[in-house]
């Protein structure tokens, strides 16, 4: 079980007191929290991808996660979310493999469509055709990390001939990719045809939606051949504000909420804790409700909570993240672990994935040999061929 | 016939308890439900109160999110086989909640569901608001609006004259959207599917035989592993 942390890098005003940190500033204090993430025994950072204010994630992680490599040891770097729709997926493979190398294969990706309209004509994209980009772009990202001298033709970029991309990835094994979506069954579709990680960001959904979502997956996971529903790779969203005492969480929390860009002056804190994840409490009520998960989404490999936003000072910050590694983490490694079938995998790591890729067991796009997916194509195949004997014989 | 049950979900504004808006509502529900029984089919009806909804749509216009009582009323919508839409009139258009209702839910959420529109206000002139405002848009949402709707006016409650016009109307409406409800669900006796669609009797045989499964009422659960489209058919664009 992976535990870690994800920004989208937001610059929000202190509601409290009305100051507002510079770009400068909230750059300096997410590579301090990521340190300080690895300092308090947080297995992930992630990071999103932005490119309009009032955001200063990064325009391109790898920028961010490689500066936070050499100054880490073993933090997992990963992203939420990539925007596999308005970048260009060779720079996507040649970036990431560069940052994998610099990791020593600590990297990882969420990928994600982007929900800022605007940000598709920048890139000379049409948000309109969303889901296609998402599909062509992955599998051209695919198949650069796999395959020297591609030749390639697509809709969205021009054609490739023979391009290798620089570098390949650390021992020919390309970073693990999750795909994320909180509403779309196309992208669910998408993990499980190639046997990737499932990243549902579930901070603004009722359980019962990503409980299907997760759901389809899963069973999609166990219909491409990857591994049986329950082990298919899947991962949550949180978001959490802590105090030692619960009513001192809630007090110190709700201006934040009350006035947060994305859900304030909307549902009371309280409406949005019960129908959400949000927990605002005591670090038992945040384990509590972060070993709940699993009720609904099975057992799973990685959990990011968000802690970093809203305009909430870093040094609050900084002791959410005390809070997590003293109390919260070490309780909900130990909990997760308890009852967890033996064939249900940990979250890939480089390590796991080089194995897996030497003994020959990496997934096959689509579903190999033994499939159910496998069976239905090669019935197809011959229904096709039947049809196509039985017109020769009509003429 | 396969079925000889319909369901019918009334989507009702009503303000204030006992307004005239659910006093529309439950007339018009129980003249359908009437209707259905002259022809054989087991009418069931559901109200759903956009009043008690009123914070979470706002709360879903600014933030997105839908609360559990808003995914359960668009859960309804989906599951029913005909909808009725009441709401009063306020300067000459349906009041401003109950529109964002249906600004709200998925789109095509009333796929092959016919549609009945009522509305209330206090004078006749603001008879045409709902008819202007709501068909277009549930036109939109792919729903299949009866063509008579449903006005009641403050006089229309206190004279004899004006009870029978919207007595008459009522059930004319309401016998509009259930045999057109029937003929889509493949429900009730022949006659009335004929009745509903007097041009082909092809097509109103077909109907009956297709039965009431979800597909054939336009629902499809896209979270369903059977509904979900292939990836190789995504990969080929």
């Amino acid at each position: 079980m992976e535990l870690g942390i994800f920004t989208i890098g937001d610059v929000t005003t202190d509601p409290t007191d009305g100051t507002t940190v510079s770009e400068h500033q909230r750059i300096k204090n997410t590579v301090e929290i990521a340190k300080k993430a690895e300092e308090v025994g947080l297995d992930v950072f992630a990071t999103g991808q932005h490119h309009n204010p009032p955001f200063v994630a990064p325009a391109n992680p790898p920028v961010l996660l490689a500066n936070i490599a050499a100054q880490t040891e073993k933090l997992e770097l990963s992203t939420a979310t990539t925007l596999i729709t308005t970048t260009d997926p060779v720079r996507i493979a040649e970036d990431y493999s560069y940052a994998q190398h610099l990791s020593d294969g600590r990297i990882s990706l969420i990928m994600g469509r982007g929900n800022t309209g605007p940000v598709y004509p920048w890139f000379g994209k049409d948000i309109r055709a969303g889901i296609p980009l998402a599909v062509e772009n992955y599998n051209l990202l695919y198949r650069l990390w796999r395959e020297k001298n591609l030749d390639w033709e697509g809709n969205f970029r021009t054609p490739l001939n023979g391009f290798t991309v620089t570098p390949t990835p650390l021992d020919e094994v390309p970073p693990f990719v999750w795909h994320g979506s909180i509403r779309s069954p196309e992208i669910a579709e998408q993990a499980a045809y190639y046997g990737d990680g499932f990243f549902h960001n579930n901070i603004f959904w009722p359980t019962s939606h990503t409980a299907r979502m997760v759901q389809l997956y899963r069973q999609r996971y166990e219909y491409y051949g990857h591994g049986t529903a329950s082990q298919a790779i899947v991962g949550l969203g949180g978001q959490i504000f802590m105090r030692k005492n619960s009513q001192d969480a809630v007090r110190e929390f709700r201006p934040y909420f009350d006035n947060a860009p994305v859900y304030g002056h909307g549902p009371s804190l309280e409406d949005f804790s019960t129908q959400t994840p949000l927990t605002v409490g005591s670090p038992q009520q945040v384990i509590e409700r972060t070993l709940s998960f699993r009720d609904w989404a099975g057992d799973y490999q990685r959990q990011l909570f968000l802690i970093d936003h809203a305009g909430l000072p870093q040094k609050t910050v900084l002791e959410q993240l005390d809070l997590l590694g003293e109390e919260v983490i070490p309780v909900l490694r130990e909990e997760f672990a308890k009852g967890r079938p033996a064939d249900v995998p940990d979250a890939p790591t480089h390590e796991s994935l080089v194995i897996r890729h030497r003994e020959g067991r990496d997934p096959i796009p689509g579903g190999g040999e033994g499939s159910r997916a496998y069976e239905d194509r090669q019935a197809r195949a011959a229904e096709g061929a039947q049809n196509t004997t039985r017109e020769g014989a009509d003429r | 016939m396969s079925t000889n049950t319909m369901n019918i979900v009334a989507v009702t504004t009503s303000l204030s308890e006992d307004s005239t808006t659910l006093k529309l509502t439950n007339r018009i529900l129980g003249q359908a439900a009437s209707a259905g029984e002259s022809v054989g089919i087991d009418v069931t009806t559901d109200v759903i109160n956009v009043r008690g909804l009123a914070t979470a749509l706002t709360d879903m216009t600014l933030t997105g999110f839908r609360s559990e009582a808003l995914e359960q009323a668009f859960v309804t919508i989906t599951a029913a086989d005909a909808i009725v839409t009441v709401a009063p009139v306020y300067k000459a258009a349906p009041v401003g909640l109950h529109t964002l209702f249906w600004q709200l839910i998925d789109e095509k959420a009333l796929s092959r569901k016919p549609v009945l529109v009522a509305s209330t206000g206090g004078t006749v002139r603001h008879s045409l608001a709902g008819e202007a405002v709501l068909r277009p848009m549930l036109s939109y949402l792919k729903g299949i609006v009866v063509p008579t709707t449903v006005f009641a006016a403050t006089d229309d409650w206190g004279t004899v004259e004006g009870g029978r016009a919207l007595t008459a109307r009522i059930r004319q409406a309401g016998e509009e959207l259930v045999s057109l409800t029937a003929t889509i669900i493949g429900a009730g006796n022949d006659d009335l599917a004929e009745v509903a669609d007097p041009e082909s009797h092809a097509g109103a045989g077909a109907s009956a035989t297709r039965g009431t499964s979800s597909a054939n009422r336009g629902i499809v659960d896209e979270f369903d592993p059977a509904n979900v489209t292939p990836f190789a058919q995504l990969l080929e664009g």
